[in-house]
């Protein structure tokens, strides 16, 4: 199943400095070594985080994937991926390990 | 002989640490100061070892081994996922126990995976260093003993499991020959949701069952809880309750007190502080 490549890249994009910066550098080049579709792989070059978690990927790695490797990494940003414009309403919130 | 001498429930709320001043000041003191009394109340319980239970976040383990719980048994440090005020550090252990419970879960049908040198993350190292380490630092010597169970990452171990791994900790202390004191601590919970489109939500109805439910030791209740329903009511955190349950499990028929109790927002978590008594 492609969640399963899926988190595990997400989980090496959470810990493993070495795939980050491949990620940061050349992501095409990294993404090649996993076994995603074209669909896969945009959802990753996107920050796509809420499709990724219909596609069935933890929320945690999600969170985490943002936090380390998104180009604008506030919690704002990261819940305005994850909800919509509606997520510009009100206060933000994150559990996330850098804010 | 060994001996289940108390044990505790505790948040192991890592956005304490990362924004230690969102929350109103009262809320701030009252929280960190129920860590406070529940290193008070773990000093006068003079206990030798701690067993710790926690979640993996999936940080510990990746894709390629997903334990459903795994036990520490060697040297043990953390946490890996260092934050601000708590830095990573060497954790005392109590290997010979940790072994213990290991060979005697072997022997009795719990297949516990070990981690012969562990580096914890926040799961376990938050409440070691709130908890634990001030009764070291009056001169008390504690073992602690990191225990992860899959309550963050699917498949998450049964409820039911939970409550029986539990009782196989409780079994093998008591099987101990040494005259060890334990104290068993499930750190996590209560309802929270990480990482989803609900995060900073908090269910202080969910999170005042689940006390009651740890309050009144009903081990039957908390078992019956169905995954949907915790994720619903509690988030994808909530289903750490599990810790709790290990807890329970490791001590039925106890009766819990809350310590103290509030819905942080700002901390995205139901802090809940149940002190259990053996």
């Amino acid at each position: 199943m492609s969640r399963n490549v899926l988190e595990k890249l997400m989980h090496q994009l959470c810990v493993d400095r070495s795939v980050k910066q491949r990620f940061k550098e050349d992501p095409a080049g990294l993404l090649a070594r996993y076994a995603l579709s074209d669909e896969e792989r945009t959802m990753v070059t996107d920050f796509d985080v809420a499709g990724m978690q219909k596609h069935g990927v933890n929320p945690m790695l999600t969170l985490g994937f943002w936090t380390e490797n998104a180009p604008n990494r506030h919690p704002a940003a990261y819940m305005k991926a994850l909800r919509g414009a509606a997520a510009a309403e009100g206060q933000v919130f994150s559990a996330g390990l850098k804010q | 002989m060994g001996k289940i001498v108390g044990g505790f429930l505790v948040p192991h709320d890592p956005v304490m640490f990362v924004a230690p001043e969102a929350p109103a000041e009262d809320i701030r003191k009252r929280m960190w100061g129920a860590f406070d009394s529940c290193a008070e109340r773990l000093a006068a319980l003079n206990a030798s070892s701690v067993v710790i239970i926690g979640a993996d976040h999936y940080f510990n383990f990746g894709t390629g081994c997903l334990p459903q719980y795994i036990i520490g048994t060697g040297d043990v440090d953390g946490p890996l996922d260092v934050l601000p005020g708590l830095k990573r550090q060497i954790i005392p252990a109590s290997e010979k126990l940790a072994g213990f419970i290991a060979d005697h879960g072997h022997a009795n049908g719990f297949d516990w995976a070990v981690a012969r040198a562990f580096t914890v993350d926040h799961a376990v190292a938050i409440p070691d260093r709130l908890i634990v380490d001030p009764v070291r630092a009056r001169g008390q010597s504690i073992g602690t003993i990191p225990v992860y169970i899959a309550a963050g990452v699917d498949p998450f171990i049964k409820m039911k499991r939970a409550i029986e791994l539990g009782g196989a900790i409780k079994a093998a202390v008591e099987a101990m020959p040494d005259d060890e004191r334990v104290v068993v601590i499930g750190s996590g919970g209560i309802s929270h949701w990480v990482g989803t489109p609900e995060m900073g939500k908090v269910n202080e109805a969910f999170d005042q069952e689940i006390m009651d439910y740890a309050c009144t030791g009903n081990l039957t209740a908390i078992q019956g809880l169905s995954d949907d329903y915790i994720l619903e009511n509690g988030g994808n955190g909530g289903m750490e309750i599990r810790q709790w349950a290990v807890a329970m499990g490791a001590m039925p028929g106890a009766r819990g007190e809350i310590i103290d109790y509030a819905p942080v927002r700002e901390w995205v978590t139901g802090l809940g502080f149940v002190q259990l008594f053996a």
